[in-house]
């Protein structure tokens, strides 16, 4: 296909927020800039649908790419395309903007149009990373997604937001200027960085082995894994509502898909190598960080750690190697892009109204509330992996495939899913059920707005859940390639 | 036979200096008017007519070509730099005529010291350079810090001429020549003896462990003055010091690479060291530079595996770089008088769109980060090390610049997150506005499109 619909995903947000920041900010309102940032996002959404329409799902490989030609010398190529792993996850960030947009119409009141402009800029670099496939536009997105990421946590964020956007930012930062040196190795060796040459290039086993680790800084820190993820919690409880959601939703992804795109093809010795290190401190990162979760007194710490423990289970998934895994892993990553982006709105609901994410100021809400309690508890259960909701499907195949390798690692998923169901199930107890407090009587139900995105999130969910072969239809192929 | 075509581009600044004495006296508007009109006749010239000057000599075509280059890109940066130095001179009160005669100085000491072959030029070259600075940084006579700063700097370049000249001299009692093509085989004498010119050079680009004198410097001397030490002496000292690891093909010396590989390392680690804790900025941007001298130092070393144009392409967006955040700071006062202290950055954001955005523009280019030219300009630095073999040092580069985007983003973080505490005159000056913004979006230019620049350069060199 000719038309440039891959460039033109990327460079709408860009031009949109282009044209925002030259409007003059004193004669808008805020609600103008709001709407205006909605009606491009909407539109890259409606945009981003033609990509599953269009795809051809029983070919393998790339689609729609596109090559131009960026430095003579070196071979950096603007070359991008997209195959089955990234349709999903760009589908999943065009859809989360519009609703980050939505939930901050209120909440964010001064100096709205910069925010705007912020989000259509993160929207359009994570869509890079998802599209490209040299390496150093790749790693060029990867890196660029950092800066709006810092300035909306450190403008729009909590009382701690300093800190806490500083070490988001340069753990990320050290992570992945690893990974820099290791990519322009591997540039240096195969003279292209485009990712199908350099996958059927085979390293020196030992080489291999430390491109594999400096790559793996960089993922881990992004996924996080268990030693790399004290920044996670401390980012999202300071971030604002939309900066959770994105962060949870989209960017916790973008390491996990550094491991299906680029890890494991390029590095297929070094990833069994690497198997059991990455077993290790996956069952620790589920094990630990629930327990963790269970004694959080802030919502949204515990649903920090509660990520941590879920992409515990995607890196557990892609690393058993098999097919089934890596469906289970990237079924659980879409899931969990949903699932904990409508679960940091429905803590951002009841922030914005009572100004507080202590767990122990609320209680009964479900008496003033109804509609609230009704969506948390459909987003609670897809969080424990009930059946009939996305988060089962993902669970049962990461443990299921767990089996062929070992049965510890079953037993510490399995422990893992329990203590899951656990802390969510305590969480939306003591929040919804229980006496009345006399402060949260005057709180109002969701307001229309909020029923809407709630309602597609549900949907989504749901929707996943019951019928899972719409995503596998589509991943199935692609991943079959990457674990050859 | 001397050619004397080739002395031309000295012979033009020559002129340009005996024109603006004559009318400096009468009137010092019209002199920066006719030196903005010179050279950007010699930039005319050089990329014209430049390679023509010495076409009759010996000299090889890639030096040549070096020459003309960096004689070009010398010009054009005092073009900006003379635009830019009439406004903070007249609000410092410094605003005399001999700051311009002691700016074509020092550029006709860096033309000198740049296409010099032999080690006694070279050394006139580089003195004619560092005592016009010297003079540059105690230019503001009633201010005792910038007193002391030309005094620091005079005494230590001294000493740093010292070496020089004893090295030049040890060299010479060994091999009885002065000229760098004759030097083939080295003794232990004169390999001491090129040592000691290696640290001499080191000092003039403070490099460290011989960068002591460049914060003290920077912070003491009036921010004009700090501008030009930063950006163009230092870039004709880099590439003489270039040419000297070429010619003298010192990567086949064990001894002084080690020397080399030592303070490459050294610079970058105690550039970020000392920047962390700084809170005046000039001091800041000081250390800063000593870590981006590393990575230079890494792209010379690493030289064989680069073109000309990647090389060109670091020094050139450094340049543009250091231009455009000092064009900013000289558009901001206090009450006191210069800007100085980095709280003073506090809430810039809500005074001045512009100016934040294009630092942090600036800030982020030189923290390497993506989708700024700073980001290519490391890479292509780090793809030559690294297949050269360097790997240890390629570590300590990327490691260092994480550290130093920490101290980037301290600065951002003072601009765009914190109310200001201070209120800061906004010095509309027109001239510094177009500079930095255009400075800025180029800087943003040259990420997606560079090729335009590199093929530039490789082109020359063709």
């Amino acid at each position: 296909m000719s038309f440039p619909i891959l460039s033109l995903l990327i460079l709408t947000p860009i031009i949109g927020a282009l044209t925002l920041s030259l409007s003059s900010s004193s004669q808008l309102k805020n609600k103008t800039i709001f709407l205006s940032g909605l009606w491009i996002t909407t539109g890259e959404f409606l945009l981003s649908l033609l990509l599953p329409i269009f795809y051809d799902k029983t070919k393998s490989g790339y689609q729609f790419t596109e090559y131009h030609t960026w430095f003579d010398k070196f071979d950096i190529n603007y070359y991008v395309g997209v195959d089955g792993v990234s349709i999903p996850l760009i589908l999943l960030t065009t859809f989360l903007v519009p609703i980050c947009l939505l939930c901050s119409l209120n909440s964010i009141q001064n100096r709205a149009k910069e925010f705007v402009i912020y989000f259509l800029l993160l929207e359009s670099f994570i869509i890079g990373v998802f599209v490209s496939i040299d390496l150093v536009i790749f790693y060029v997105f990867f890196e660029a997604v950092l800066i709006p990421m810092f300035l909306i946590i450190g403008i729009w964020g909590g009382e701690n937001r300093l800190y806490a956007t500083f070490k988001f930012f340069l753990y990320t930062l050290a992570g992945s200027v690893l990974m820099l040196l290791a990519i322009i190795y591997i540039i240096s060796k195969v003279k292209s960085g485009n990712i199908e040459l350099i996958s059927n290039f085979t390293f020196d086993q030992q080489i291999e082995l430390i491109l594999f680790l400096c790559f793996f800084a960089s993922f881990a820190v992004k996924v996080p894994m268990f030693p790399f993820h004290t920044w996670l919690p401390d980012a999202h409880v300071q971030a604002p509502t939309s900066g959770s959601v994105i962060l949870a939703g989209v960017l916790l992804k973008l390491g996990a898909y550094g491991f299906i795109r680029l890890s494991l093809p390029f590095f297929e010795y070094a990833s069994i190598y690497f198997q059991p290190m990455i077993f290790a401190l996956s069952c620790v990162a589920i094990v630990y960080t629930s327990i963790v979760a269970l004694r959080q007194l802030d919502m949204k710490k515990m649903i920090a750690y509660s990520s941590v423990a879920h992409m515990g289970f995607v890196t557990i998934g892609i690393f058993t190697l098999t097919q089934d895994g890596i469906n289970g892993a990237y079924f659980q990553m879409i899931s969990h892009g949903i699932v904990s982006a409508a679960l940091f709105l429905i803590v951002g609901v009841v922030y914005e109204r009572h100004h507080t994410r202590m767990i122990s100021d609320y209680s009964g809400v479900t008496n003033v509330m109804p509609k609230y309690s009704f969506f948390f508890m459909i987003f609670m259960l897809s969080s424990v992996g009930l059946p009939g909701t996305s988060g089962f499907v993902g669970e049962f195949l990461v443990i299921m495939s767990t089996i062929s390798v070992s049965v510890y690692l079953t037993f510490f998923t399995a422990i893992g899913v329990i203590l899951g169901a656990s802390y969510m199930l305590l969480l939306y107890k003591n929040i919804n059920f229980g006496d009345l407090k006399t402060d949260i009587k005057q709180l109002a139900d969701l307001s229309n707005i909020e029923i809407f995105y709630f309602s597609c999130l549900a949907f989504l969910t749901m929707l996943l859940g019951i019928y899972p072969k719409l995503l596998f239809e589509m991943i199935n192929k692609s991943i079959s390639m990457s674990i050859l | 036979m001397i050619n004397f075509y080739q002395f031309i581009p000295e012979i033009f600044i020559l002129a340009l200096i005996l024109l603006t004495l004559c009318f400096g006296l009468f009137n010092k508007d019209r002199s920066i008017a006719i030196n903005t009109l010179g050279f950007f006749l010699l930039t005319l010239i050089l990329i014209n007519f430049g390679k023509d000057f010495y076409i009759s000599t010996d000299i090889s075509l890639n030096t040549i070509n070096l020459f003309v280059l960096s004689k070009i890109i010398l010009s054009i940066g005092s073009i900006v730099f003379i635009l830019l130095s009439k406004r903070p001179l007249k609000n410092e009160n410094l605003y005399r005529y001999e700051y311009i005669l002691f700016i074509l100085f020092a550029i006709l000491g860096s033309f000198v010291l740049i296409s010099s072959d032999n080690f006694l030029t070279a050394f006139i070259g580089l003195e004619l350079q560092s005592l016009s600075l010297y003079l540059m940084a105690a230019f503001n006579t009633k201010n005792l810090k910038s007193n002391e700063a030309g005094i620091k700097y005079f005494s230590l370049g001294a000493l740093s001429s010292g070496f020089l000249l004893f090295g030049i001299s040890m060299i010479y009692y060994d091999t009885g020549t002065f000229y760098m093509q004759n030097l083939n085989n080295f003794t232990t004498i004169s390999e001491i003896g090129l040592s000691l010119i290696l640290i001499s050079l080191f000092f003039k680009v403070s490099a460290a462990p011989f960068h002591i004198w460049t914060p003290d410097v920077y912070e003491g001397s009036p921010t004009i003055s700090t501008l030009f030490f930063a950006s163009l002496p230092k870039f004709a000292s880099l590439i003489f010091l270039f040419r000297v690891y070429q010619e003298l093909n010192i990567s086949g010396i064990q001894s002084l690479n080690y020397i080399f590989q030592i303070v490459c390392a050294i610079s970058l680690l105690v550039g970020v060291y000392g920047a962390i804790t700084q809170k005046v900025i000039k001091r800041l941007l000081a250390f800063s530079s000593i870590n981006h001298i590393g990575f230079m130092l890494l792209g010379i070393m690493s030289y064989q595996f680069m073109s000309e144009g990647t090389l060109f392409f670091y020094l050139i967006i450094y340049l543009i770089t250091t231009f455009g955040i000092f064009a900013v700071l000289l558009n901001l006062r206090t009450v006191e008088g210069e800007f100085t202290k980095i709280s003073q950055l506090n809430g810039l954001r809500f005074t001045s769109n512009s100016k934040s955005i294009s630092m942090l523009v600036f800030f982020f280019s030189l923290a390497g980060i993506p989708p700024f030219a700073g980001f290519f300009a490391k890479f292509f630095i780090l793809s030559a090390s690294i297949t050269d073999g360097f790997f240890f040092l390629s570590i300590v580069a990327v490691l260092s610049s994480v550290i130093a985007a920490f101290y980037y983003l301290t600065i951002i973080k003072n601009m765009f997150f914190n109310k200001s505490e201070i209120e800061l005159l906004v010095d509309n000056n027109k001239i510094g506005k177009v500079i930095f913004i255009s400075f800025g979006l180029i800087i943003t230019l040259f990420f997606f499109y560079p090729d335009p620049l590199i093929n530039l350069v490789d082109n020359l060199f063709k």
